[in-house]
């Protein structure tokens, strides 16, 4: 594809309610004898179903779903493991993510240039990493490599070499991405926020690790933490393209059949702390704009109140309704964009509001965020605002299910988090079912307005006066070259 | 994760092809693009193309107007207008476009770049009718407001703070234009200069959309579930009826005389690393010319086998991330590579090692080899790119558009299989010479020199 440089309006919807014209005026119409007219009907609806897709176990405890869909000739094999940086032991943050960077760096039997000469050769893609929860490898590849590519991905998974030269030069390039990091606001913003909700669980440390951190790594704890956590009994393959159900579960059977199960340990981390108020600012005296986070911890993936939660957090922040968006943006024009998430995760989850903002407004936006947050946990929600969030999630559906690979992530969502499949089909219903009494149920547990951690990287001495004016004290400050995430004060010691 | 991180995951290795490679025949074909063009007596452009298999359509329009077609003192001005177009027309309040389509269900959203500015929306495909009324509603009828206008100037002044100013790196492709041209268009950012967004005024917002917001500048393409017959229907129901502009399109825009003799600059911003650009201008998308250099880009860049990633990153370690590949747009633009220089290496060395993969697919042309891996790379982006409605729209219009040739939207896919080692070693001898060269040297502050 072409490169381009794009601009856009940005991806958050604007106010609330029916926003068609019932009277002209204050209209710069250009076409004079345009008609005044309501929207034109909708067509009928049509049926919405969820494409077929199988999902098997092997023997050995590898799950396979399968997704036949033969629009295109290419076949994507998506291999996720159920380990992550959770598993960094104490002091090894980094492990999992070297390791996810490793995998496609040489196995046992083919180099790493071996390796990149042979996917790129017959056109395919291939790719791997990691996150808190997961490891993945993807592949994608032309119809008609789809064996190759299986034998590919089998012997990276499986056989990845950890060469010593190779680890050197990954850990090289986190390195130096780390150094960029450190300069760059908005993954400070992040990587602090998250330190702050989840302290020193394995959520609230970076998952590429630190500087300190990389250098302790050696290469038997990446075989440790591979050997521990790479069997099939831990891993869901989902194949998804131009081949048939049947020809997805053989050739999964044919590279990993044979490949045995063995036992999990289940993951031993330490509590994430109970949230406190606690307001860091990271001095950065050459910033134009201020990088705002504002949250707390909240609750896992597999939570019975989770969508709940969730429609709540898009109200606050979400597409379909958005209050941050319209407080600060439409209304006041403080910012290109301000959003809440639920970040539900496997253990724990937290929700986070965020937004970026230009030095002199800081205060401002801030105040406005807090108290979107406090309005949210103390005042119900309309029937209307709740029905616009629903009406978008609900009706959006057919829109996550467009492309084999959309469909992939929702079978691969459900099988991950351990849910029933059945909620894919019923996810309209529970949308559609949930009430203002249940957000403001959820609202009222999960949100705790006077214990919310907060973030801001900026230029601290301009807009510090304004925080107090606004009414928050109580901040620490932290210039951005001492900042060690590591650290119980957050600086670097003396 | 952030964009050096992702790009630092992309490694390679050494040049020995020690893998059995089996020559693979063409690569495999992708089914050809089934659609209709037509244009309506107003000038409108309507691209129609049926896909039943998930009842969503996605509807957009694209306006042929960029920020080439900016005039100086209004940098930034297409960009800041297209923010303009949700602020509300006859029909629709201000504010409200995006949340009545969420509203259904459906996304939209828009983007501007030098060429073109393009307003869509995806949505369940029983609201398509509305996706269409409301676009016809904007194209005749913008809300024009003073207040919202000032407000939404800010919006967009931050966007540039956030894309730009603020993070590592954001000014890099700024600087690459801004010293590479001295008279197109091309050599300022979409998104403007602080000064020139400030000096816009309401005047200019309602002289844009008469000049450039008008039928005979737009086309539309509906891609999904839906009937062409009823579709069309539609389109001449709700767009028809927008009258035909009273004068033509302006499209005189300024040309870049050739470069004559290599252009060196040294510059410092608050970045962690050094980066290196070495930029040729090159040609248009569409001539001859530019499918080679899309074949450059990917025997550079594409994959951690390419050359640029295993040399200066892999083996050299010269670079904590590096590419080569042509911006290849309306009007002539650039080929250019950058790296990002690893601590403890000089820029010096980067600009020799970068140059030297320039000079040798002169003298050494490249493999078949390398040519066979470009072709399938090629046939699987173009397979790849083709999943969605939303994708399949942006490959129609751009062909519609850009080259004025729909055909080019399935066309282009033998064009790439039939270019040879010897048109890329042609392209390379045309247009990567030391006379036509940018060479720069963006170091951190206070770097000593």
């Amino acid at each position: 594809m072409r490169r381009r440089v794009l601009l856009g309006f940005g991806l958050l919807p604007g106010v609330l309610g029916v926003g068609f014209a019932v009277y002209t005026s204050a209209v710069s119409a250009q076409v004079s004898n345009w008609p005044s007219e309501p929207p034109p009907q909708p067509l009928p609806a049509r049926a919405v179903k969820f494409p077929p897709y199988e999902v098997r176990t092997l023997v050995n405890g590898l799950q396979v779903i399968t997704v036949a869909h033969h629009e295109q000739p290419a076949v994507s094999m998506r291999m996720v493991v159920r380990a992550g940086s959770i598993q960094d032991l104490p002091g090894k943050a980094g492990v999992a993510s070297l390791t996810g960077t490793l995998l496609d760096q040489g196995t046992t039997t083919k180099s790493s240039e071996q390796i990149a000469d042979q996917i790129d050769f017959i056109g395919g893609a291939l790719g791997a990493g990691s996150g808190s929860d997961l490891s993945f490898v993807n592949v994608v590849v032309m119809k008609d490599s789809f064996g190759v590519a299986m034998e590919l991905l089998s012997d990276i998974v499986r056989n990845p070499a950890f060469a010593v030269e190779e680890i050197e030069r990954q850990k090289q390039q986190t390195m130096s991405s780390l150094q960029v990091s450190a300069e760059d606001p908005d993954y400070i913003a992040g990587t602090l926020f998250d330190r702050l909700v989840y302290g020193f669980h394995p959520y609230g440390l970076p998952n590429s690790g630190t500087p300190q951190t990389l250098a302790a790594i050696t290469r038997a704890d990446l075989q440790a933490y591979h050997k521990r956590n790479f069997v099939p009994n831990n891993m869901i393959l989902a194949i998804v393209g131009d081949i048939s159900s049947e020809e997805g579960f053989a050739a999964a059977e044919r590279v990993f059949g044979a490949w045995p199960r063995a036992a999990i340990e289940p993951v031993k981390v330490i509590d994430p702390p109970p949230s406190a108020r606690r307001i860091v600012i990271v001095d950065k005296p050459d910033a134009v704009q201020t990088e705002i986070r504002v949250g707390q911890i909240a609750i896992p993936r597999k939570h019975s109140d989770y969508l709940a939660f969730d429609l709540a957090v898009k109200i606050l922040g979400g597409e379909g309704a958005n209050r941050l968006h319209r407080v600060l943006r439409s209304e006041r024009g403080l910012t290109y964009g301000a959003s809440a998430s639920a970040e539900a995760r496997k253990e724990t989850g937290d929700f986070v509001a965020e937004t970026d903002t230009r030095t002199e407004t800081t205060g401002e936006a801030l105040r406005l965020m807090v108290d979107e947050i406090s309005k949210l946990q103390r005042e119900r929600v309309s029937l209307r605002e709740l029905s616009d969030a629903q009406a978008y999630l609900a009706g959006s559906f057919p829109l996550t299910i467009e492309t084999p690979n959309d469909i992939a992530t929702q079978v691969l969502n459900v099988v991950f988090y351990e849910l029933p499949v059945e909620e894919i089909g019923t996810f309209r219903e529970r949308v559609q079912r949930v009430t203002p009494d249940d957000i403001q149920r959820v609202a009222r547990a999960y949100v705790r307005p006077d214990r919310l951690s907060i973030v801001l990287v900026g230029n601290a001495s301009e807009f510090v006066p304004q925080l107090e004016r606004v009414g928050f004290s109580d901040f620490e400050i932290v210039p951005i070259e001492e900042l060690d995430l590591m650290s119980a004060s957050l600086r670097r010691g003396p | 994760m952030r964009w050096y991180l992702r790009l630092a995951a992309c490694l390679a290795v050494s040049i020995v092809a020690s893998v059995a490679l089996t020559p693979m025949q063409a690569a495999v074909r992708p089914p050809k693009l089934q659609y209709q063009i037509t244009t309506l007596p107003n000038g409108l452009r309507v691209i129609l193309s049926e896909d039943h298999s998930t009842p969503i359509v996605h509807v957009s329009v694209w306006y042929h107007v960029g920020s080439k077609n900016e005039r100086a003192g209004r940098t930034g001005f297409a960009h800041l207008f297209e923010h303009m177009m949700f602020k509300g027309s006859k029909n629709v309040e201000p504010e409200s476009h995006t949340s009545i389509i969420a509203g259904v269900g459906g996304q939209s959203n828009a983007y501007t770049t030098e060429d073109i500015t393009v307003f869509w929306q995806t949505l369940p495909a029983h609201y398509m009718p509305l996706a269409l009324w409301m676009e016809a509603d904007r194209m005749a009828t913008l809300r024009v407001d003073e207040a919202a206008f000032r407000r939404e100037r800010e919006v967009v002044k931050e966007e540039r703070r956030m894309r730009i100013e603020n993070q590592p790196y954001g000014r890099l492709s700024e600087i690459i234009y801004d010293n590479s041209f001295l008279t197109h268009p091309y050599k300022h950012p979409t998104i403007g200069s602080m000064a020139d967004l400030e000096a816009a005024s309401i005047a200019d917002v309602r002289d844009f959309h008469r000049t450039y917001y008008v039928p005979e500048n737009a086309t539309v393409t509906i891609v999904g579930d839906f009937d062409s017959a009823q579709a069309l229907q539609m389109v001449t129901q709700y767009f028809g009826r927008v009258p035909k502009a009273t004068r033509p399109v302006p499209r005189d825009i300024p040309t870049e005389a050739p470069m004559t003799r290599e252009r060196r600059v040294v510059v410092e911003e608050a970045w962690p690393l050094p980066a290196v650009v070495v930029a040729y201008p090159i040609t248009y998308d569409g001539h001859p010319d530019s499918y080679p250099l899309h074949v450059t880009s990917k025997i550079l860049s594409d994959g951690q086998s390419a050359r640029i990633s295993r040399e200066l990153i892999y083996n050299r370690r010269l670079c904590l991330t590096a590419f080569g590949s042509g911006n290849i747009t309306e009007h002539p633009n650039l080929f250019y590579a950058v790296c990002i220089v690893q601590p403890g290496q000089t820029p010096e060395a980067a600009e020799k090692a970068i140059i030297a993969e320039f000079d040798k697919l002169k003298t050494g042309g490249v493999t078949e080899q390398e040519m066979q891996r470009s072709q399938n790379q090629w046939a699987r982006d173009y397979i790849l790119s083709r999943e969605s409605n939303e994708e399949k729209a942006m490959h129609l219009a751009h062909a519609a558009v850009i080259h004025n040739d729909i055909t080019t939207a399935d066309g282009e896919f033998d064009i790439f299989m039939k270019t040879t080692a010897a048109d890329v070693q042609r392209v390379a001898r045309t247009y990567f010479n030391d006379t036509n060269r940018v060479v720069l040297h963006i170091l951190p502050k206070g770097t000593p020199r």
